[in-house]
């Protein structure tokens, strides 16, 4: 057994420099992440006050609340919709672009700049955008298929229009980070495969696949993670008096409603927390499917 | 190596000004996004010489504001910026504030939060000052001073304004289904045919009358009050929105609403674009709205007329009390905890006397807090005649905003699904704007009642 070995004054130099270099992220971590988080956690537990005076304790009333209101798990079911066609659609076709994009064609920086572009502009300018070309009356979508389609007020197809524009969004980024995982695949494999005959969609599925499955893997850990937390494109697209929004607000936007709109610090706490719950078992579900479906060398 | 090291240091360089660009863009930016720290950081950056932060919600008032507080700066005193953040945003932002110490110097408040503001201390106490200087609160709407007065008789904010409502038509719209105008002895039923006309006697897209359920002080709670109803009674105890008159009132609306621009429609582009864009030929909207209209492509189209009335005793007439329209004030009000208090103070004062007033209301801003200045806003508007606004003071009653203490609990609610949205959205059945009154009635109730 080793005895504890006192730190020689070097190792005291570098220890203090290390931490004087982490201390400016850890302090930002801990004031701007750290304590919110855990105070959210504790006024979940209280009746809060105007303007953040006066919280008094009530336990776990307002989680009992939150479970008997059908408006939560509605939101909860509306974000799950949004979530199943952000993040397999935004994976499938990133990926088909990136496989695109790799190759030696003409053009191919313009390209990735004009698929990256999405990531660039500030959301409420791209909902602002959108909000109008959606829009039946006025919008460039009705106007251009002769159509009078009522995208986003129709209750029955109102999430799918909000679930595209996220889609759209979030392409760029994904594509980019496919590219770099995909470069990381030495040549040889297809140079042999080629050699054995295996066409281009084989080689795709057998080769291509797998070895990307690493960067799969954390691409479609962090949008669940995102797509689960959408807010601002429900908050900008939908008016308040939008018929469809109860099938379509996600339970990020029900948290503002009661936080911000209504002054009821407590109830949207315990709903936000209920979230985190419901995220962590989705992230633990994945953790269990990377064992199985994720191959590292 | 020289060329690297050219790089480097011109994208140092690049970078050092953008921060400095970013930090100055920052603070006369309006976004919504940081209204408050922007706040905060121009106070900080000008802190040397005291100048006074204002912010508001109406964009349409910017310019005519920031003149009157340039002419209470050539006094002598400091520089005054006036911001704004547009209203679904503005509470959120003013109450982050609140919690977070970090307000505009002077703002605007309203009669939905008046009451919490003031129980929390949130507000600059202004009786000292009005004592001190001198202020005549006799001279201000008793009702609308009344709002920004706490119930131990402290001074909260001074009356800045009031407005009422009218009837906006399309004359062009009008011509074309062949319907005569809009007159100032129009009853709710007479509007309803010539809506119906319009609507029968132009191209598909084109309504005779728009209406959301967001327009409840421009729009459907004149009616429930002129029908004899109330939406809050004045003790602000009860609702008397299921009452009889209500639904009545409630009804007439439903038949409005059949022929009107369907709900959808409304909900994804706004009553006031959608006449602006000639596809609605009437709208009741409010005094604070003249100059986005009067600034519009086809105002010579335009004109306004007094908001109707119902005829409760039949006899074919109006009598003063068969009119109403809604009524509201706002009021200058500063923070508590602001750097100049005494500057704040003064602001206030001269915002809210009778020179700045008149100059308010000459400007078109909006109508004064002070009775007897309507001549010169109805004069404000060349070419556009909107005394409808002034003879409906004369003609009609008027009741103000109704609200409690925390009217956000129910005002929001009360506009989507599960309460009025569902009769909205079915404007053939009458048994759902019955059961939808039942329902807002009952959510106005709990409201109140946790409230106390």
């Amino acid at each position: 057994m080793k005895e504890k070995k006192k730190m020689t004054p070097r190792e005291k130099n570098e220890a203090i420099w290390g931490l004087a270099f982490v201390a400016p992220t850890m302090i930002g971590l801990i004031v701007l992440n750290f304590y919110p988080a855990i105070n959210t956690v504790y006024q979940s537990f209280c009746k809060t006050g105007d303007f953040g005076k006066g919280n008094t304790f009530v336990g776990l009333a307002n989680y009992s609340k939150a479970f008997a209101d059908p408006e939560i798990w509605q939101s909860l079911i509306n974000t799950v919709k949004y979530a199943i066609i952000e993040v397999p659609l935004g994976v499938v076709i990133a990926l088909l672009l990136a496989v695109f994009l790799n190759g030696k064609i003409k053009g191919v920086s313009i390209f990735r700049t004009i698929f990256f572009l999405p990531m660039v502009c500030a959301p409420a300018a791209v909902a602002m955008v959108w909000k109008w070309l959606y829009n039946q009356q006025f919008g460039l979508f009705n106007n251009i298929l002769h159509t009078n389609i009522a995208w986003i007020s129709d209750p029955k197809i109102a999430w799918i229009s909000v679930g595209v524009i996220g889609v759209w969004s979030i392409i760029g980024y994904n594509m980019v980070l496919f590219i770099s995982g995909l470069k990381e695949i030495p040549g040889d494999y297809y140079e042999a495969a080629s050699i054995d005959g295996a066409t281009g969609i084989n080689q795709f599925f057998n080769i291509t696949v797998p070895l990307l499955s690493p960067t799969t893997f954390f691409i479609v850990q962090t949008r669940v993670i995102g797509a689960l937390t959408i807010f601002d494109l429900m908050f900008m697209v939908m008016d308040k008096t939008n018929a469809a929004l109860p099938k379509v607000q996600s339970t990020v936007y029900v948290f503002y409603k009661y936080t911000f709109d209504q002054g009821n610090k407590g109830y949207g706490a315990a709903i936000v927390m209920i979230l985190v719950a419901f995220i962590m078992v989705v992230t633990v579900i994945m953790q269990r499917a990377e064992k199985r479906f994720v191959f590292y060398n | 190596m020289k060329m690297k090291k050219v790089m480097a240091l011109a994208l140092a360089g690049v970078m050092a000004l953008s921060i400095a660009a970013c930090g100055g863009g920052s603070s006369a930016s309006t976004s919504s996004g940081s209204g408050s720290a922007d706040a905060g950081s121009a106070d900080a950056g000008s802190a040397a010489s005291g100048a006074l932060t204002i912010n508001i919600w109406d964009a349409n008032q910017q310019a005519g504001i920031q003149e009157i507080c340039n002419d209470w700066t050539a006094l002598g005193n400091p520089e005054v910026k006036v911001e704004v953040i547009d209203w679904d945003n503005y509470w959120t932002l003013l109450e982050a504030g609140a919690s977070g110490g970090q307000l505009a110097d002077v703002f605007w408040m309203h009669s939905d939060y008046a009451q919490i503001y003031m129980e929390n201390d949130i507000l600059l106490d202004l009786t000292d000052y009005i004592a001190k200087d001198g202020v005549d609160m006799s001279i201000y709407y008793p009702d609308i001073a009344a709002i920004y007065t706490r119930s131990d008789g402290k001074i909260f904010a001074l009356p800045k304004d009031h407005d009422t409502i009218a009837l906006l038509y399309n004359k062009a719209l009008f011509d074309q289904a062949g319907v005569a105008y809009p007159t100032d002895e129009w009853s709710y039923q007479d509007m309803y045919e010539a809506a119906k006309a319009i609507t029968e006697g132009t191209p598909d897209d084109v309504y005779g009358y728009a209406l959301n359920t967001s327009n409840d002080q421009d729009g459907w709670y004149n009616y429930i009050y002129s029908y004899g109803g109330n939406v809050v009674n004045t003790e602000k105890t009860d609702t008397a929105l299921d009452s009889a008159e209500s639904k009545a009132a409630m009804e007439q609306v439903r038949l409005m609403l059949t022929v009107a621009t369907p709900q959808a429609i409304v909900a994804e582009s706004g009553t006031d674009s959608l006449f602006q864009s000639g596809k609605v030929a009437m709208i009741t909207q409010g005094s604070w709205m003249i100059n986005s209209f009067y600034t519009a492509e086809n105002s010579k189209d335009y004109a306004w007329a007094e908001i109707p009335y119902f005829d409760r005793n039949g006899d074919g007439a109006c009598q003063k009390d068969e009119r109403w329209t809604c009524y509201n004030g706002l009021g200058w009000a500063a923070a508590a905890n602001t750097a100049n208090p005494d500057a704040a103070a003064s602001l206030i004062e001269y915002l809210c006397s009778k020179d700045a007033q008149i100059k308010q209301a000459q400007l078109g801003v909006t109508m004064a807090g002070i009775p007897g200045i309507s001549e010169d806003f109805a004069n404000a508007f060349e070419g556009m005649d909107v005394s409808a606004f002034t003879k409906v003071e004369e003609n009609g009653t008027l009741y103000a905003r109704p609200g409690t203490r925390n009217s956000g609990k129910w005002q929001t609610p009360m506009k989507q699904a599960g309460y009025f949205l569902d009769a909205w959205q079915a404007p053939e059945n009458p048994q759902a704007m019955s059961d939808a009154c039942d329902k807002v009635a009952k959510l106005i109730r709990d409201c109140i009642a946790e409230e106390q």
